[in-house]
């Protein structure tokens, strides 16, 4: 069963924001709306990662959660998407979203935008599958098209993944074993006790103090 | 305030959008919320523009029932990557683009810039150059193309009449296609002047040189896609994260399997943030780092001493003198690198082969720049790494055909491929042109066709220099500036003067470019522009900077009034006179409106008849196509097509791809290797310099030769004599022997000479020469290092300093020492103690005015900045955030927004180059004509650089020069 | 007698009006679902052409060009 899911792999993204533009151009996205932003930390020093960030589409999706019309559902493919006809711009799933993924661009100036907008995996939304309609709502619906969303399908240095969950985990396995790290920006090393380099001590561990359960060596 | 759902349509206005929202959302405080709405700078007044003429499927199929729907392949239009984009055109009307997953160079990757090429299709609130038109008593009209070309055509006449035709300066483009920019060199020589140039001229013109002479060909030795071969990659003065974003995908790809990688920067790039290793080096002082590099190397006897023997000449001679001046004390010195660095860079290059190294601008544009290319090439050279998959000099060069117009396109100095300006070379090439050699002799000025033009990145002097001390006759008095922007080139404070100066200026280009603005800020009159087309408008083949050539299909008519650059050559050619000799072997065909156009294809043809130098004769339209057809069955590491139509071939046909398109030569993935046969894209080192020097024998050593030749030994280039002394005279056919009968095989127009030495005997046509480590054409023999005009360092400049001035270069005086020593005694370091550097950005690309008239791209990088360092900063109480002023020696001045970084170290800034349209602090928005600025402007970097050219090339000193950083009052 | 009939016939005049009237109206109040989805059906990616509603078929091209994101599909090691 096919579950749609972006990654973005830290080691690999560059900063060139060409998710951000692909997306824009794919589904002609106005000013001021940011489907897809790239975030950057450490800019500018040693330990400097960028991850480009959209929609996330949660399997227990707090805007879903908390949208007081119930404007949202997820596809069986696990792809958020929302009803803009029923959207009343109230804004609580942009509270909701620790991703900043819901979007609000200005009152009156985007004609049919004046909903809250935000990355639709490329799913277009609840109108006729690639119809005129659907796309001035929502942008393309280029999985019923058999594609995967143009950010991912662009990405310059093929850090963003996304498309079906189980492949895309399989290739950044693949990604990870050939390179021996990378993960650790997720934790990985802090989450199993493993030092990056053989001579750095796992953290907090004093010496003498007993392994923590599933602690390698 | 309840967002209802869509209504009408009149779209609100700024003042107002911006109180609705700022009831809403009251924490927030007014700059977070500008900076994050995008209401910053330029998009208030466009608010109401937005490019939503997006036309879908329905929309553009409204008229007539037969839906049209068509794919076209073509190249982004950016940088010299060439990422394939897949078009879809609808009913004319280019509605999608899709990743080329099939292309072996990008595998359907994008940067920001590529994936937003389809911009260039959208009408709706276009910011491009629509029509004609003219300044008139300061403001734009539009005019019709009829009055245009008769009325610039007769202006340039009329100059040309009274002042010769050395007063009009043609500035070309690396934008332009092959065959435009080939177009463009035979239109300039028969307009009668070499007063021609590109861009890049101030971007690799240092390399081409250097890199030329020391080994053969001026241009990247192996591909993007051979990096994946390297075990260690050292890129000193490229920031490929940014500039060549795609590339990182080879590079990461690489470096995931192993390979480490080193960046040397005075900034802390994005490309460094990837880097195993990362090396701040101050700009400008790269030949004490490589040389500091190849101390080590030497000391601890990590050459490769049995390459360096049969492939390289002098490098004792270079070793001599690397072991005496460049000890770690004296590296550190200078450079500010400290021994221990050095060493490790050193070990792990020396280590890690097949190494390779990668430059960019950060090399190149210095007043030494030729000599800094060249000692990264001698680098290399020790080490064994030329001629071998995954070594290699990697030249990343800029603009997407920036190789291609270099090869064949209007080089002040030289013909299509190389040929020189030599009366053998003009003989040579009226012959491929089917025209007479005396006719194009009369339409020079006397005594000029042999000599080199003016370059672009001094064309302001040569309008406003006293006319004794140039060395033409009357000063350029007309400017067309042709597919090239103003604000790349330096001195923008001198540049406003000489367009005060000029009788006439004409911009050709998609857009206005900041030309049009600044004329318009100076002047009443006497400018033109004129819509050119876009490369999407037009098809052709365009050089990637691996020197793959790929076929660009037309994707949609020229939009609005706009025309092809080539259409428009002939159309003036027409004016001009010579429209039939321009177009003599050309197939010609009407476009929509009647007006004369050259097929792309046949000018490619005629290309291929002519440029044996470099060897562009093999790359047929017909199998340039057949490429970009089957792009999938490339392989993407080593290029080459494994079955399939293309087997055997290597992706593009990289040039050299030798002899006529029948002999099937596969192209030079990887130039000078010895492991393969020639047949077989194998190469060595060219016989270009004599064949001994000072006793020295200057050819190859026994032993050393492309796998499978029947030479083994080293020999000089293929001639006629050559072929009877070897006895392989007769192989040739009679119709061969006739055109090769005293001639070589640069000027043997069958190609026989190159497939029976190639093809029957595995010999390289020109010859197999060694390296030289040590030339003796350039003003320093083994690369020194010298500080930069404006140093920051004068005790340095004492012991380091510039070259002479000269007296007459590219036809103009040239200063160095002067202005050098002037800066010390002035103690310009003192009041401007600050280095400044510039460089490139992802969403934009050269001058900027094209990218940044993309709405997708500007909301990007909506202001122009410089990053400063938290230490300079604070010197200086300033935060981050806030307009400064940069201020120059010129007594220029900038205001750009601060950002305080510690990407660059204490002592150095850096503001991107691309952007334009602010005139010390002035907006020049009213300058530009209507509906046609960029969506955002700001100051342009080279407003405030300073005076400063290689001593080889004359390319300007972009990358090192002084300023002073304050608060803005 | 007549009278009561009278009454009678009113009364049930009146209330068959009353019932009558309940019929025709609408309620006033949205019967409202809590975390119920309550706008437009979607139908799902497979539903149009080329698909034609073929769920395994949409899966596989999907995940085959998942694998265009993958370089090493096509470069190896």
């Amino acid at each position: 069963m096919a579950r749609m899911k972006f990654l973005c792999d830290a080691e690999r993204c560059i900063e060139c924001n060409g998710c951000v533009t692909a997306c824009k151009q794919e589904n002609d996205v106005p000013w001021g709306v940011n489907r897809r932003r790239v975030v950057t930390i450490n800019d500018g020093v040693p330990g400097e990662r960028s991850i480009s960030v959209a929609c996330m589409h949660c399997s227990d999706a707090p805007c879903m959660a908390v949208c007081p019309v119930d404007c949202f559902y997820r596809s069986e493919e696990g792809v958020v998407l929302h009803d803009k006809d029923l959207c009343i711009g109230c804004g609580y799933c942009f509270y909701a979203c620790p991703f900043g993924a819901p979007q609000f661009p200005q009152a009156g100036a985007f004609g049919v935008r004046g909903k809250m907008d935000k990355c639709t995996f490329c799913a277009g939304g609840p109108e006729k599958d690639n119809s005129e309609a659907e796309f001035r709502k929502y942008g393309r619906n280029r999985l019923a098209e058999g594609k995967l969303p143009a950010c991912a399908e662009m990405c310059s240095t093929k850090a963003l993944l996304g498309g079906d969950g189980d492949t895309i985990a399989e290739i950044y396995r693949q990604r990870v074993t050939s390179r021996g790290k990378g993960s650790d920006v997720w934790g990985w090393g802090t989450a199993y006790g493993r030092p990056e380099a053989p001579t750095a001590k796992p953290p907090g561990a004093a010496p003498g103090t007993p392994a923590a359960p599933g602690a390698k060596s | 305030m309840l967002l209802t759902r869509k209504t009408d349509s009149a779209p609100t206005s700024g003042p107002r959008m911006r109180r609705l929202a700022g009831s809403r959302i009251s924490t927030m405080d007014r700059r977070t919320f500008l900076k994050r709405s995008g209401l910053a700078a330029g998009a208030g007044a466009f608010a109401s523009q937005l490019p939503y003429g997006v036309i879908g499927p329905a929309e553009a199929a409204k008229d007539g029932d037969a839906t049209k729907v068509e794919t076209k392949r073509t190249v982004c239009t950016h940088c010299s990557v060439g990422c394939s984009v897949d078009a879809t055109v609808v009913n004319g009307v280019w509605t999608r683009q899709e990743p080329v997953f099939e292309s072996p160079i990008n595998l359907g990757a994008h940067c920001a810039k590529g994936a937003s090429v389809r911009e260039h299709g959208i009408i709706e609130h276009s910011h491009r150059l629509k029509t004609p038109m003219k300044l008139v008593n300061g403001k734009w009209q539009r005019i019709s193309w009829d009055q245009a070309l008769n009325e610039v055509g007769d202006k340039i006449l009329a100059i040309k009449k009274e002042s010769g035709p050395d007063a009009i300066y043609w500035v070309g483009s690396s934008k332009h296609n092959n065959e435009q920019a080939y177009l463009m060199r035979k239109f300039v020589s028969f307009f009668g002047t070499n007063n021609c140039d590109h861009q890049a001229r101030i971007c690799h013109s240092t390399t081409v040189a250097g890199v030329a002479n020391t080994w053969g060909y001026g241009a990247m030795t192996n591909s993007y896609n051979d990096m994946q071969y390297t075990k260690c990659a050292m890129y000193i003065g490229s920031n490929a994260a940014e500039a060549h974003p795609v590339s990182m995908l080879h590079m990461l790809h690489a470096k995931e399997t192993g390979a480490k990688m080193i960046v040397v920067d005075p900034r802390f790039t994005r490309t460094a943030a990837k880097a195993d290793e990362y090396v701040r080096i101050r700009s400008g002082t790269d030949i004490a780092f490589l040389f500091g590099m190849l101390y080590h190397i030497f000391k601890n006897g990590w050459e490769d001493q049995k390459y360096i023997n049969d492939r390289v000449y002098g490098m004792d001679k270079v070793k001599a003198d690397v072991m005496a001046k460049w000890t770690p004390d004296k590296v550190e010195e200078v450079c500010g690198v400290p021994e221990a660095t050095v060493y490790k860079m050193a070990q792990m290059m020396a280590k890690n082969r097949p190494s390779t190294i990668v430059w960019c601008m950060g090399q190149t544009q210095h007043t030494i720049g030729n000599a800094i290319v060249r000692a990264s090439c001698i680098l290399q050279l020790a080490l064994g790494n030329i001629g071998v998959s995954g070594g290699g000099a990697n030249i990343f060069r800029g603009h997407d055909n920036v190789q291609g117009a270099t090869d064949v396109g209007p080089n002040p100095d030289s013909l299509p491929g190389y040929y020189g300006l030599a009366t053998g070379s003009w003989k040579y090439w009226a012959g491929v042109w089917g025209v007479d050699y005396e006719w194009i002799k009369k339409q020079y000025a006397d005594g000029m066709m042999e000599k080199s033009g003016t370059t672009v990145s001094r064309w302001i002097d040569a309008v406003m220099y006293p006319n004794d001390v140039i060395d033409q006759g009357p000063n350029v008095k007309a400017m067309v500036y042709w597919g090239h922007a103003p604000n790349s080139q330096t001195r923008g404070k001198d540049m406003i003067e000489a367009m005060k100066k000029l009788d006439l200026m004409v911009v050709i280009d998609p857009y206005p470019s900041a030309t049009a603005a600044m004329c318009a800020m100076v002047r009443k009159d006497g400018v033109y522009l004129l819509p050119a087309a876009t490369q999407f408008e037009t098809s052709g083949s365009v050089t990637a900077s691996n020197r793959s050539l790929q076929w660009r299909e037309k994707v949609i008519e020229p939009l609005f009034e706009s025309k092809p650059d080539h259409t428009l050559m002939v159309a003036f050619a027409k004016k001009f006179g010579f429209d039939k000799e321009l177009t003599k072997n050309y197939q010609m065909v009407k476009d929509k409106d009647g007006w004369d156009e050259p097929t792309p294809e046949s000018i490619l043809k005629e290309i291929n008849k002519g440029t044996f130098t470099i060897g562009y004769t093999g790359q047929s339209p017909e199998r340039l196509k057949l490429h970009m057809k089957n792009q999938s069955t490339f392989d993407v590491k080593s290029l080459r097509a494994r079955g399939g139509p293309c087997d055997g071939d290597y992706y593009g046909l990289p040039w050299p791809c030798y002899g006529t398109p029948e002999l099937k030569h596969p192209g030079s993935p990887n130039l000078y290797d010895t492991s393969r046969h020639v047949m077989d894209g194998g190469g060595c080192f060219r016989a270009n310099f004599g064949v001994e020097r000072d006793g020295v024998s200057l050819l190859a050593g026994d032993g050393s030769y492309p796998k499978g030749s029947d030479l083994t030994v080293g020999y000089p280039e293929i001639d006629h004599v050559f072929m009877k002394k070897l006895g392989w005279w007769d192989e040739l056919t009679d119709d061969e022997k006739k055109a090769a009968e005293g001639k070589n095989w640069k000027t043997d127009i069958s190609g026989g000479l190159i497939r029976v030495a190639m093809k029957n005997h595995g010999v390289h046509p020109f010859g197999n020469a060694k390296a030289r480590a040590v030339v003796w054409n350039f003003p320093d023999g083994i690369p020194q290092h010298r500080e930069p005009l404006y140093s920051p360092r004068p005790d340095l400049v004492a012991k380091y300093p510039t070259h002479d001035d000269k007296k007459a270069f590219w036809r103009l005086p040239t200063q160095y020492k002067s202005i050098q020593e002037k800066n010390v005694a002035d103690k310009v370091s003192e009041k401007y103690p600050l280095v400044l550097t510039s460089g490139r950005l992802v969403e934009y690309e050269g001058g900027g005015d094209e990218t940044r008239s993309n709405p997708w791209l500007a909301e990007l990088q909506q202001e122009n900045f410089v990053e400063i360092n938290p230490k300079d900063a604070n010197d200086r109480r300033i935060v981050d955030g806030e307009y400064v002023w940069v201020q120059s020696p010129t007594g220029a001045k900038i205001t750009v927004k601060a950002m305080v970084t510690d990407r660059v170290g204490p002592g150095t800034t850096f503001i991107p180059f691309h952007f334009a349209g602010w005139w010390e602090g002035k907006d020049m928005l009213e300058f530009y004509p209507e509906g046609a600025a960029p969506i955002t402007r700001g100051e342009a970097v080279n407003t405030a650089t300073t005076y400063g050219y290689d001593s080889v090339t004359m390319m300007q000193e972009t990358k090192t020069t002084l300023c002073q950083v304050v608060k803005k009052a | 007698m007549a009278r009561v009939t009278q009454l009678a016939a009113i009364a049930f005049g009146a209330m068959a009006a009353l019932m009558l009237a309940g019929c025709g109206e609408r309620p006033q109040v949205i019967d409202y679902k809590q975390g119920k989805y309550q706008g437009k059906p979607d139908e799902p990616p497979y539903a149009a052409a080329p698909f034609n509603g073929n769920k395994d078929m949409w899966e596989r091209d999907i995940r085959n060009r998942t694998q265009n994101q993958n370089e090493y599909r096509r470069i190896g090691s």
